[in-house]
C-alpha cells in the first residue's frame, strides 16, 4: 500500500512545515473552494433528480393532473379520497403483512449464516462468497427465473417436493394467493438472507475476541455468549439489517410485478402507485400516496438514525 | 462454541494434539452444514443455467432424468434474432449498468474527496442533502420524476436513465468514498500539497493505491443496482428497443398470449444472470469486505 512510508521526500517536506505558513488563509481559501467545486456535481444531481421531484410531487398531489391533457388545483382531495379507497388500503394491508411475513425469517437465517462462518474457519470465506451471490443475482433476474419454475407440471418447485413427498400433485403456484404469498416469501428469504448476513458479520467481526476468550474461561455456554457478549455488542448492526429488510420489504415491487402479475390482491404500494398513475392514468392521486409513501419511510429511516445515534463517525 | 478459541490456537501452533482436536467433530460438522447450505444458494442457478440448453419441447414437460442429455444452444439463437431478439436490450443494458458504474463512481469519488479533506462552509448540509437521498426512495417520487424527464426530453433515453440511477447510488457511493478518503492519512494529502502538487495529482496519483477498494465497491454496486433495476426501467422508458434487459423479459413474458415461454426465458435469464455473476467473482474481494464495513457505518 502506498503510504507515507513510500514517499519519504513528502514526509520529510511535511515535517519541515514551515514555508506554507505565510500564505495559509489563502491557501485555506483556495482549499473551500476546490471542496465546493468537488462536492458540486453530486449536488446538482440530488437537487435535480431527487429535491426537485418531490417539491414537485407535492404540487401534484394537490392537482387532479391525468397523464395527459389539462389539470386544476383540488386541495386535500386526493387525500380526503385516499382515507376511503378501499384498494389503497389493501395494498397497504398487504404490503405490511408481506414485511411481517419476511422479515423475521430473513433476520434469523442471515444471522445464522453469519454466526455459521464467523469463526473464519476453512472455507469460510468461500461460503460467504456464494450464500450472498441470490443477492448478486438481483430481485428481477431471481424473479424471472423462478417463473419457470414455479409453473404447474413443468416447474422444478413442483418437481422438487413431489421427489421429497412433500405435495403429491401439480400446483399453479402463482395463481392462488396463499400460495403465490408463501412461494415469493420463500424465494425472498432465499435471496436477502445474503445481505442480513454481510451486515452482521461485519459487526461480529468488530467485537473484541477477548470477551469471548474471558468468557470461556468462567465457562460460558453457547449461548450464554450469543445472549450476554454477541446481541449486546450486534444492536448496531441488527438495527441496520432490520431496518434495511424493512424498508426493502415495503417498497417491494419486482417479485410481485413478475409473479403475481396476474393475481389480483396482491398488489403492493408500489405496484398500486405504478398501476394508478401509469394504467389507470390518475397521476395526482397516485402522487398523493406517493407522499404517505414518503412520510412512512421518513419515519422508519428516523429510527434508523435514532437507534444508531451512539456514535462520533458522522 | 469453543472451536473458535481452539481455532486460533490451531493457526499459532499447527503440530500440536490440540490443532488435530479442533478439526474434530465440530469442524466437520461445520463443514456439512455449510456444504449442504450452499448447494440450497447454488443449485437454482446452476438448474436455471442448465435449462437454458434444454430443448424447448421439453421445458414444457415434467423434468425427467433424461433432460439434459440433449443441449442445445436453440434457445439462445431464439433470443438473438426475430421476434423475442434480446440483444439490444442486452446492449442497453451494458450501456446503462457501465455509464451508471462509472458516472456514479466519478461523482462519488469528487463528492467524498471533497467531503472527507477539505474544509468548506456548508459542508455538512451537502452531506446532509446527500443523505436525504437516501431517505427519499426513488419509487416515492416516481410520478414527478417521470413528468421531470419527460419535461427534459430524457424518458425513451438511456442517458436519463443513466442519470437517475447515479443520482439513487450517490448516498452510497458517497458514504462509501468518505469513508474511504478518511482512512487515508491528512499528513500524505498534506504533504503532497505542500510539495505543490495539484488536487487532481493527489487524487489520482498519490491516493489511488488505497482508494482503489471503495471504488470497486461504489462501481459494482451501481452497476448491479443499474443491471438490475426494473420499476423505473419499464416507467422511464416504452419502446421495445430501449428497453434494458429485465424490462424487456417482462414484456416478452407478457406478450406470448398468457402461456410464457420457457426457452426463451430461461436463456434470457441467464443472460441477464451471467455478468453479474462474473463481475462478482471478479471482484468480491473488495465487493464483499465493502459491503460488510460500508454497509456497517451507513
Amino acid at each position: 500500500m502506498g503510504t507515507v512510508a513510500d514517499k519519504p521526500h513528502l514526509a520529510l517536506r511535511a515535517r519541515r512545515g514551515g514555508p506554507g505558513r505565510p500564505v495559509r488563509s489563502a491557501q485555506s481559501r483556495r482549499a473551500s473552494r476546490t471542496g465546493a467545486l468537488l462536492v458540486s456535481p453530486a449536488v446538482a444531481l440530488v437537487v435535480v433528480f431527487v429535491l426537485f421531484p418531490l417539491g414537485y410531487a407535492v404540487y401534484i398531489s394537490l392537482t387532479n393532473w391525468p397523464l395527459l391533457g389539462p389539470y386544476h388545483f383540488v386541495g386535500l382531495a386526493n387525500y380526503k379520497q385516499l382515507l376511503h379507497d378501499s384498494g389503497f388500503k389493501h395494498s397497504v394491508v398487504f404490503t405490511l403483512t408481506y414485511t411481517a411475513i419476511v422479515t423475521p425469517p430473513i433476520f434469523i437465517v442471515g444471522y445464522g449464516l453469519a454466526a455459521l462462518l464467523r469463526a473464519n474457519r476453512f472455507g469460510s470465506k468461500v461460503f460467504r462468497t456464494i450464500f450472498f451471490l441470490p443477492f448478486v443475482v438481483g430481485l428481477s433476474t431471481v424473479s424471472f427465473m423462478f417463473e419457470i419454475e414455479l409453473q404447474p407440471n413443468s416447474g422444478g418447485v413442483d418437481f422438487l417436493l413431489s421427489k421429497l413427498g412433500i405435495v403429491s400433485d401439480s400446483h399453479a403456484w402463482t395463481v392462488n394467493q396463499t400460495s403465490a404469498l408463501i412461494a415469493i416469501s420463500v424465494i425472498v428469504v432465499w435471496f436477502a438472507s445474503g445481505l442480513t448476513m454481510l451486515i452482521l458479520t461485519g459487526g461480529m467481526q468488530s467485537i473484541p475476541q477477548e470477551l469471548y476468550e474471558a468468557a470461556d474461561v468462567d465457562g460460558a455456554s453457547w449461548w450464554a455468549k450469543e445472549w450476554r457478549i454477541t446481541l449486546p455488542m450486534l444492536r448496531r448492526s441488527i438495527a441496520l439489517a432490520l431496518i434495511i429488510s424493512i424498508i426493502g420489504s415495503f417498497l417491494a415491487f419486482n417479485q410481485f410485478y413478475i409473479l403475481a402479475q396476474n393475481n389480483v390482491g396482491l398488489e403492493t404500494v408500489v405496484e398500486w402507485i405504478y398501476q394508478t398513475a401509469f394504467t389507470r392514468f390518475q397521476v395526482g392521486y397516485a402522487t398523493a400516496m406517493a407522499i404517505c409513501l414518503v412520510v412512512v419511510i421518513a419515519l422508519i429511516t428516523s429510527a434508523q438514525f435514532l437507534l444508531l445515534r451512539d456514535d462520533t463517525e458522522l | 462454541m469453543t472451536e473458535v478459541a481452539t481455532y486460533y490456537e490451531d493457526v499459532a501452533a499447527p503440530p500440536m494434539p490440540v490443532a488435530r482436536h479442533g478439526r474434530g467433530a465440530g469442524f466437520w460438522a461445520y463443514l456439512c452444514v455449510a456444504l449442504s447450505l450452499a448447494v440450497v444458494f447454488v443449485l437454482p442457478i446452476i438448474w436455471a443455467i442448465l435449462r437454458s440448453f434444454q430443448p424447448a419441447r421439453l421445458s414444457s414437460l415434467a423434468p425427467q432424468s433424461g433432460d439434459f442429455t440433449h443441449m442445445t444452444l436453440a434457445n439462445y439463437r431464439a433470443v438473438s434474432h426475430g421476434l423475442y431478439d434480446v440483444l439490444p436490450n442486452l446492449v442497453n443494458s451494458v450501456i446503462v449498468g457501465l455509464g451508471t458504474a462509472l458516472l456514479t463512481t466519478v461523482v462519488a469519488t469528487l463528492a467524498g474527496y471533497g467531503l472527507a479533506k477539505f474544509r468548506f462552509r456548508g459542508s455538512g448540509l451537502v452531506f446532509g442533502v446527500i443523505l436525504l437521498a437516501l431517505m427519499i426512495p426513488f419509487q416515492a417520487v416516481l410520478t414527478p420524476l417521470y413528468l421531470e424527464l419527460s419535461d427534459l426530453h430524457l424518458t425513451n433515453n438511456l442517458i436519463g436513465l443513466i442519470l437517475v440511477y447515479t443520482t439513487f447510488n450517490l448516498p452510497f457511493g458517497v458514504f462509501v468514498m468518505r469513508n474511504t478518503f478518511q482512512q487515508v492519512p491528512q499528513e500524505l494529502v498534506e504533504s503532497a500539497r505542500v510539495d505543490g502538487a495539484g488536487f487532481m495529482f493527489t487524487l489520482m496519483r498519490v491516493m489511488r493505491p488505497l482508494i482503489v477498494p471503495g471504488l470497486a465497491t461504489a462501481a459494482m454496486y451501481a452497476f448491479l443496482y443499474a443491471w438490475t433495476e426494473l420499476l423505473q426501467a419499464v416507467t422511464f422508458v416504452q419502446s421495445p428497443d430501449k428497453l434494458t434487459l429485465p424490462a424487456r423479459l417482462y414484456e416478452v413474458t407478457t406478450s406470448t398470449y398468457g402461456s410464457i415461454n420457457n426457452a426463451y426465458l430461461s436463456a434470457g435469464v441467464v443472460l441477464a444472470m451471467v455478468p453479474c455473476v462474473l463481475l462478482y467473482f471478479a471482484l468480491q474481494r473488495y465487493y464483499v469486505q465493502g459491503m460488510m464495513s460500508g454497509a456497517v457505518k451507513g
